[in-house]
């Protein structure tokens, strides 16, 4: 996959997450982040950090992103979360617009 | 977050997250507002969204919202003076350049603002019914730039005047105009329509008065309506390229009532150009253009149509009202149907085949074509002579087109009995005389007439033709039956003819020779054995014989004369010197007949096979006739024609109009009786009305005509006035 399709999220303790650019925009909020008209270093770098997500649920959105795709293009399955996550991930949900 | 993602799910913030510092909301919408700075002056680059995403959604979130928003207000307040101020600075041409800048930066701007506050626009916004952001920066940008006092008067005079600059041929920046124009659109449509599209209309419209002032004072009609197009033309270009769509509909408007509705009458009734004089030119071009400027205008075409609809009919009514061409009905017939062919090419060509002006024309048509008397007697003699010769050597198709267009000034008349009435003695000619050129045409033309009138209309005409063809047979059946017993006496053609469907012209029979006489008498026994009941008598008038005869110096010629001149001239067989009186006595032809054939017989130059003295023109009753031996001709057959007139003299068309009154007598009556058959009861009025309504696809009954019928109707014990209402009439049966 070329770098320019790929986005890098790097979470609170700095693990970096590097996936496709098209899931990443499932989040209308990294939509705006990667397509806004001015040159915001997030554009310019293809890099995005989120110094209020951990680990665990930045990784948790990353797969709910791609699994996201999958569903829209019609394979239905069962997305799963831990009852433990919940809570946060229906925030960092809420900041990113998804 | 899972499959019902979509829920939007408000989350209040906890309050162990409530952050403790005081002055949080000033240091997060410090960071904000000089975010805006540097995304204004094009310094963003070093700008992290996620961190201004997440102080704006940190300040929605801690509800200090509010002071995002009028702090983002004030901002963008400041910024727009700002570029205000630059913009007026801007000197001639480079003002409206600055301001398509300016305004191209600030929807950037503005496009990154909406999305670092997002969260604003997606929460805060509609929760407390605020503007969002990307309208609130159009609003303010109308309010601080468009609306400035030093800008807007300006911004309206410069976009006029580029427009007016461009009407008078100068080359504009289009791409700037449409930029400028869609920014008023964008901002509003309002504020287009108040700060642009309304002075402009306003401005047009003056510019067209006086422009069409001065075109129309010195210009002919067709000059004027192509300047007019090509006005109407340049607008409707300007509105696609750098207009609002929606103002094409109101400048044309402009255009059209100041270059053309104001102006149409003088345009149409313009002298030596005008709409007469177009028609008159065949000028397609010019009227093509005129019908299709005139149908924008709501009264356009009507004036149009009511000028061509008067000049066809002062035209027409001239054509049939001229003494002139009543000397030549099949001129005067071509002449109609070369108007009409003009004209149908005018309407099909110009003006698209409109059918209100083809119904014009059609009315026209009707109108002059019955204003002449002779109208139907000339259109039976038309086709007569195209019928008798005028399509020898034409393809079937012609033909075809021929009749058609004849059938369509039928159409026009109004007294088709009378044209009935001639046509059925130009055909019973015909076909006595073996004159027509074409069975197939004339059974066309029946067929036509057929499809046109009804089955009553042309009945009798197909029995002529069943005569003719029975006749055939009975000749036929006749010579078989004689076999040699007429071998020596003259060939004798009979055509037997029924009454009633043929034109009677009652007339005594003249003395046949006795010759002819005796192959006469064998033919009425064979007839009258084959057929009982029934009674022939003979129309010596019509008929025509083939005589041989030998002149002074032995040459031999064939001579093809009527019934008349055959009896004429067999009296020379036994002298050669005959009296008028003693040629009346022995023949007794009719007077008025006699004195034509011998006219014919002995005054016509080439075919003068009698002598007369004293030579003159006229017959006298004292005249005296010698069989002349001196006849000399190149042909061998020679045609003494009759000096028939084809056109009907003055006595003959009064007699021909009588016989039309007097047929038209029972049509009312019977039209009478079945109207109050079926309505018991009516007054005068109304049978007026519906007697016409049913006789009008033959003829226009005089309402005068009706009463004489109605009365005569009372006196046969049809009908019975009412014994209260006089004017109520009451069928009894």
């Amino acid at each position: 996959m070329k770098k320019e399709d790929t986005v890098k999220l790097i979470s609170a303790e700095g693990f970096e997450f590097i996936i496709d650019k098209k899931a990443a925009m499932v989040s209308q909020t990294i939509r705006n982040m990667l397509t806004s008209p001015g040159s915001f270093s997030e554009t310019e770098h293809g890099r995005v950090s989120f110094p209020e997500i951990s680990t665990t649920i930045l990784e948790k959105i990353c797969q709910y992103f791609h699994w996201s795709l999958q569903y829209a293009s019609g394979k239905e399955t069962e997305f799963h979360i831990e009852p433990e996550l919940t809570l946060e991930l229906m925030m960092a949900a809420n900041y990113l617009h998804t | 977050m899972s499959a019902q993602k979509k829920r939007n799910f408000q989350i209040e913030a906890f309050k162990h997250r409530v952050v403790v510092d005081p002055k949080y909301a000033e240091k997060t919408w410090k960071i904000l507002e000089h975010a805006i700075h540097e995304i204004y002056n094009h310094n963003a680059s070093g700008l992290s969204f996620e961190e201004l995403y997440r102080n704006a959604y940190n300040m929605v979130l801690h509800k200090y919202g509010e002071k995002l928003y009028s702090g983002l207000v004030a901002t963008l307040t400041s910024h727009l003076k700002e570029i205000a101020k630059s913009v007026e600075a801007a000197q001639g041409p480079s003002f409206l350049e600055e301001l398509e800048r300016k305004w191209t930066d600030h929807n950037k701007a503005l496009q990154m603002i909406r999305d670092i506050l997002m969260y604003m626009d997606r929460t805060f916004i509609p929760s407390t019914h605020k503007t969002p952001v990307n309208e609130l920066g159009l609003n303010l940008w109308r309010d601080n730039i468009i609306h400035s006092s030093k800008i807007q008067t300006r911004l309206q005079s410069t976009l006029l005047e580029l427009v007016q600059r461009e009407r008078s041929g100068e080359v504009i920046n289009r791409g700037l105009m449409r930029n400028i124009t869609k920014m008023l659109a964008d901002v509003g449509y309002v504020v287009y329509q108040e700060d642009f599209e309304k002075p402009f209309i306003e401005v047009s419209a003056d510019f067209y008065r006086g422009e069409s002032q001065q075109y129309i004072d010195c210009c002919d009609c067709g000059e004027y309506l192509k300047k007019a197009e090509k006005r109407l033309n340049e607008e409707i270009e300007r509105v696609s390229h750098y207009l609002d769509l929606k103002t094409e509909a109101k400048i044309t408007n402009v255009v059209e009532k100041e270059m053309i509705e104001s102006h149409m009458q003088r345009l149409v009734h313009m002298e030596n150009s005008g709409l007469v004089k177009m028609l008159v030119d065949d000028k397609f071009d010019d009227l093509g253009r005129m019908y299709s400027l005139f149908r924008r205008v709501q009264t356009g075409l009507t004036l149009v149509r009511d000028v061509m609809t008067s000049h066809i009919r002062e035209a027409g009514k001239q054509l049939v009202t001229d003494p002139e061409r009543l000397k030549d009905p099949v001129d005067f017939v071509q002449r109609l149907l070369d108007e009409k062919d003009k004209h149908d090419k005018i309407i099909s060509v110009a003006f698209n085949n409109d059918k209100t002006f083809q119904n014009a024309l059609n009315s026209s048509f009707e109108y002059f074509i019955n204003l002449n008397p002779r109208s139907p007697e000339f259109i039976s003699l038309f086709v007569d002579d195209k019928l008798r010769k005028g399509l020898k050597g034409v393809s079937e198709e012609d033909v075809e087109t021929v009749l058609d267009k004849v059938m369509m000034l039928f159409r026009y008349l109004q007294e088709k009995d009378v044209f009935e009435k001639y046509y059925k003695q130009h055909l019973a000619k015909r076909l006595l005389s073996g004159k027509t050129v074409s069975d197939d045409a004339e059974r066309s033309l029946i067929v036509k007439l057929k499809t046109e009138c009804g089955y009553q209309f042309t009945s009798k005409l197909e029995g002529m033709f069943t005569d003719m063809k029975t006749s055939q047979d009975t000749m036929q059946g006749f010579y078989a039956a004689m076999g040699g017993e007429l071998a020596d006496g003259p060939t004798l053609v009979v055509q037997v003819l029924t009454t009633g469907s043929w034109p009677t012209q009652s007339s005594t029979p003249c003395n046949l020779p006795p010759e002819i006489l005796g192959v006469c008498e064998k033919f009425k026994n064979y007839y009258l054995g084959t057929h009982s009941g029934r009674r022939l008598s003979w129309q010596t008038n019509m008929g025509n014989a083939d005589l041989k005869v030998t002149f002074g110096k032995g040459q031999k010629h064939e001579l093809n004369v009527s019934t008349y001149q055959m009896c004429i001239l067999m009296l020379f067989n036994n002298a050669d010197q005959q009296s008028y009186k003693e040629i009346e006595q022995a023949t007794e032809i009719p007077t008025p007949d006699l004195k034509r054939c011998l006219q014919s017989l002995a005054c016509a130059k080439g075919r003068n096979v009698l002598r007369k003295e004293p030579m003159s023109k006229d017959i006298g009753e004292d005249d005296i006739f010698f069989f002349n031996d001196k006849f000399t001709s190149k042909f061998y057959k020679v045609k003494i024609g009759t000096v028939v007139a084809q056109k009907e003299s003055e006595p003959e068309k009064l007699e021909t109009r009588q016989r039309v009154e007097e047929d038209r007598k029972p049509q009312i009556e019977a039209a009478i009786v079945r109207i109050m058959k079926a309505r018991r009861v009516l007054d005068h009025n109304n049978i007026v009305t519906e007697v016409t309504k049913q006789l009008q696809s033959r003829f226009l009954p005089n309402p005068i005509i009706i009463k004489k019928r109605i009365e005569s109707l009372i006196e046969r014990e049809f009908l019975e006035r009412d014994k209260e209402d006089r004017k109520l009439y009451r069928y009894l049966a």
